[in-house]
Parts: C-alpha cells; sequence; structure tokens
C-alpha cells in the first residue's frame, strides 16, 4: 500500500509559487483523462487524474516508481492536450516534469530518456551527423552544419549539475 | 522581410535532409533570408525536458544567446525546437528570478541571455512574412482537387499561454497554406489528435493505436495524402505504417509531405528534385497525377 511522504509531497507543492497553486485547484473533474490520447489507449495503465491526486496527497510510490504494468508519469508525452482543457488551468504537464526529473534521479526513467540526455551531453545534438547522410546531404547540395562547440556545452551542462544525475561523459578509448 | 537565424533542429538535418532541401528551396522562392548558425540541441521538450529541466533551459538560452550575438530571430522548421526555444525565451524575459538564475549559469561560458529576439514557427513566418496571396501568386504548378488532411501536431501551439499562435484546438493556418496550393484541405475528426510518436519512446502499442485513430479518420475523410509541420510527426506517420500492418493486419500506403514540399511542388520543383523517393509511404503514384513528377 502507498504511503504518504510529506517530505516529497512539499517538495512538488513547494517547488514554485504558481505550481502548488494550481494544483490546489483541481477537482478531479477527469477532462484531462479524457482528452488524453495515451489515456484513451491503455485502459487505465496511465492516468493524469489519478497522478494530480497522487501528487496532491503526496502518494511517492504512486508516482515515481515503475509498478508492474503500469507506465505512473512516464506515459505523459508532453503534448499538452491536458492543460489546454483543464478547466481550473492546472498546469498539469509541468507538474509531470518535474515528478519525471525526479523519477530519474531515482533512476527509475525509461532507457530512451536517459541515452538521448547522454547523446546531448556528448555531442551537443541528440543526433550526431552520420557519415552516409553527409554524403547524402552533399548530393543534395546542402550547406555544412555548422559545428557545434561540444566543450562550452560540456561546461554549461556541468554547471547545471546534470553530470550528478547521469554521471559524466564517457571518455572513449583514443583511436588507434 | 526580416533576415533569420534558421534553426533546423537534430532530425531534420541529421536524418531527414530531404526536409531541409524543401525548406531552403521554398525560403529561397518566397524571399526569407536566412543564416545558419552553430545551434546545439534545442534541446527535445519531450526527452531532455523530462531528464532535467535545468539543464534543458540553459542549453536553449545559449542557443537564445547566439541568435541575439547575431541580432537575427528565430526560424524553425521544427514544432519540438520551437517549443523549446519559445518556452525558454518567454520564460527568461517575463520572469527576472529565472533569469537571473540562466545568466549566472551562463556567465560560465562567457554568455548572457538578454531576451533581444524572437522564435517562430515557419507557418508562422509564412503567414505573417509573406501572405497566403502572395504565395498562391507563385504557384505555377497547382494541386486542385488534391484532398489533404492537415496535421498540425502539438508543439506547434500548445501550450497556447505560452506559444500565442494559431488555435491549439482548431488550427488553421496550415489549412491556409495547403490551400494556397490548390488542393482541398478535408475536415477530419482527430485532426488535432497527436501523433504518438512521444509514448512510442517508451512502448510501441499505445503509438500505434494512436498512429491508426488518425490515419483512419483521415482515410474515411477521403484524404490522399497527409500535410505535416514537424519532423518528428512526420517519422512516426511516413516510417510507421508498416508497424500498423503489424498491430492490425491492415495495409496503409497514405504519402505523407512536408508543407516545405508540397510547396516546392507547387512552385514547379520536381519529385526526383526533392529526393521524394526517400520517403517510406511512397508518394510518387499520387504526384503524377499532378504533374509533380
Amino acid at each position: 500500500m502507498a504511503v504518504i511522504d510529506f517530505e516529497f509531497r512539499n517538495s512538488i507543492i513547494q517547488h514554485k509559487e504558481h505550481l502548488g497553486k494550481t494544483l490546489a485547484y483541481c477537482y478531479q473533474c477527469a477532462t484531462c483523462s479524457g482528452v488524453c490520447p495515451v489515456a484513451q489507449v491503455t485502459k487505465g495503465r496511465y492516468n493524469p487524474r489519478k497522478l494530480i491526486l497522487n501528487s496532491l496527497l503526496g502518494l511517492k510510490d504512486n508516482l515515481l516508481l515503475g509498478a508492474e504494468n503500469n507506465f505512473n508519469i512516464w506515459g505523459c508525452q508532453v503534448c499538452d492536450t491536458c492543460d489546454e482543457m483543464c478547466p481550473q488551468n492546472v498546469e498539469l504537464t509541468e507538474v509531470f516534469v518535474l515528478l519525471k526529473n525526479m523519477s530519474v534521479k531515482e533512476g527509475q526513467a525509461p532507457d530512451y530518456y536517459t541515452t538521448q540526455a547522454k547523446f546531448i551531453q556528448e555531442h551537443g545534438k541528440a543526433i550526431p551527423l552520420a557519415p552516409a547522410i553527409e554524403r547524402r546531404r552533399d548530393q543534395m547540395n546542402l550547406p555544412k552544419a555548422p559545428k557545434v562547440d561540444k566543450k562550452e556545452v560540456q561546461t554549461l551542462l556541468k554547471e547545471t549539475g546534470l553530470e550528478d544525475i547521469i554521471g559524466p561523459v564517457e571518455k572513449k578509448e583514443e583511436a588507434k | 522581410m526580416t533576415d533569420y537565424n534558421l534553426f533546423p533542429g537534430c532530425v531534420i538535418p541529421n536524418r531527414l535532409p530531404y526536409l531541409e532541401d524543401s525548406a531552403r528551396k521554398t525560403f529561397e522562392k518566397l524571399g526569407i533570408k536566412t543564416h545558419d548558425a552553430p545551434f546545439n540541441c534545442c534541446p527535445d521538450p519531450v526527452g531532455f525536458q523530462s531528464v532535467h529541466h535545468k539543464s534543458w533551459m540553459a542549453l536553449s538560452a545559449r542557443n537564445l544567446t547566439i541568435a541575439e550575438q547575431d541580432g537575427r530571430s528565430i526560424v524553425s522548421i521544427c514544432n519540438g525546437c520551437t517549443q523549446t526555444l519559445k518556452m525558454v525565451n518567454e520564460e527568461l524575459k517575463h520572469d527576472d528570478d529565472a533569469k537571473e538564475e540562466m545568466n549566472a549559469i551562463l556567465k560560465k561560458i562567457g554568455r548572457e541571455f538578454k531576451g533581444s529576439v524572437e522564435v517562430k514557427h515557419f507557418v508562422q513566418v509564412l503567414i505573417e512574412d509573406v501572405g497566403v496571396e502572395k504565395i498562391a501568386e507563385q504557384v505555377t504548378n497547382p494541386f486542385t482537387g488534391m484532398k489533404v488532411a492537415c496535421h498540425t501536431g502539438c508543439h506547434y501551439s500548445r501550450p497556447s499561454s505560452v506559444m500565442q499562435w494559431d488555435d491549439p484546438m482548431a488550427p488553421k493556418f496550415l489549412r491556409q497554406l495547403v490551400e494556397a496550393t490548390g488542393a482541398t484541405a478535408v475536415d477530419y475528426d482527430e485532426e488535432v489528435l497527436c501523433c504518438g510518436a512521444g509514448v512510442g519512446n517508451v512502448e510501441e502499442e499505445p503509438a500505434m493505436h494512436i498512429l491508426k485513430q488518425k490515419m483512419d479518420s483521415a482515410i474515411a475523410a477521403g484524404a490522399d495524402c497527409f500535410v505535416v509541420v514537424c519532423p518528428a510527426c512526420f517519422q512516426q506517420l511516413d516510417n510507421n505504417q508498416r508497424t500498423l500492418k503489424k498491430y492490425f493486419e491492415k495495409d496503409y500506403n497514405i504519402p505523407i509531405l512536408y508543407l516545405t514540399e508540397l510547396l516546392a511542388l507547387a512552385f514547379g520543383h520536381k519529385y526526383e528534385e526533392l529526393s521524394l523517393k526517400l520517403h517510406r509511404a511512397r508518394p510518387q503514384a499520387l504526384l503524377e497525377k499532378y504533374n509533380a513528377v
């Protein structure tokens, strides 16, 4: 059974002033679940209304941990439909982003998310340019993509604390 | 007409360069002047923001400072990039505490966010800087009779409180641009439904159910093709028609065109020239009917 975690509850509702305020206005009308494209096709495995209720109550285990056959917050695809339709202007997506950030810290994120973050940390881009695509770009007479200053990107991400969450850039063995 | 810094993102230049090619051809034809700049990843509002919000803001702010240095606003050819850059730009412009915190971080790399540029989706630039009538005047190869399912995608105009562009639940500007080519934008029930790519990062099946819902609705309305304005939506709609067959034992073969591909074709560019054979759902048969091959 899920247990109320007051510290966790406060970390959500006090995260930013407006976030706690908007959460408190939720009257559980379920408009969000009704318009959520993922909720419509997952037979109760993803339900934004319940996630908001669990956030208000501080039921941490119902939110962050990857319970069997349950997406928890990771079913949210940031389509912003629920925010748009919520009659109380609850900023659901912003709450879910915060919860996802917490889930990542607890090592509960799906692989896609951490893999992409590591790519961005290493290359400055989510998708680095592959030689085959580079040749294709030449054939199309497309200009060379300007080089990203990776060192600057990595310095910046060290400063924001990303390294503490996903680790430092992995050192590759020197090419022989 | 303003000069812009072009923000091509990661997916288009590094995976779908033919979309970039069509965008550059369209912009050139319409006199939209763009410049390249050494931007980093926008970064992805679905992926990277969910991992670490502060890092997401910082990388986005770095991009904005590059545009500020050049003194040019940004035109983005991707929904995700537009949303990230615009959300961070607006937050830092309007929240002094957030700006102060971010500038303390940016100082370590010798940068400062000033708030002197705008971020625009290319649909906004086409509508505001060029206009539907002027675009219609440039059409030499009209698509009269072609029925198009318009799909703007989520991050094009949501959340509306920040994006402040078009109607978030009944978008109209993409329809106007499509109709400028002579084509007809069909009404279909699931026009504002998400493409499903986001949840596909975690689990394939729900993403396919959403995609099927979208496709069936457009096909029932008589659509000959989809027109999209986001590379994530493009990939979901174009790459995954084969995956749909795996789940639902039903053949899907409906061409997906980027808006800039449709415009470039309407301006007289041809199938081969725009590398349209690289699409998974081949648009050749459809485009032959409109003398575009």
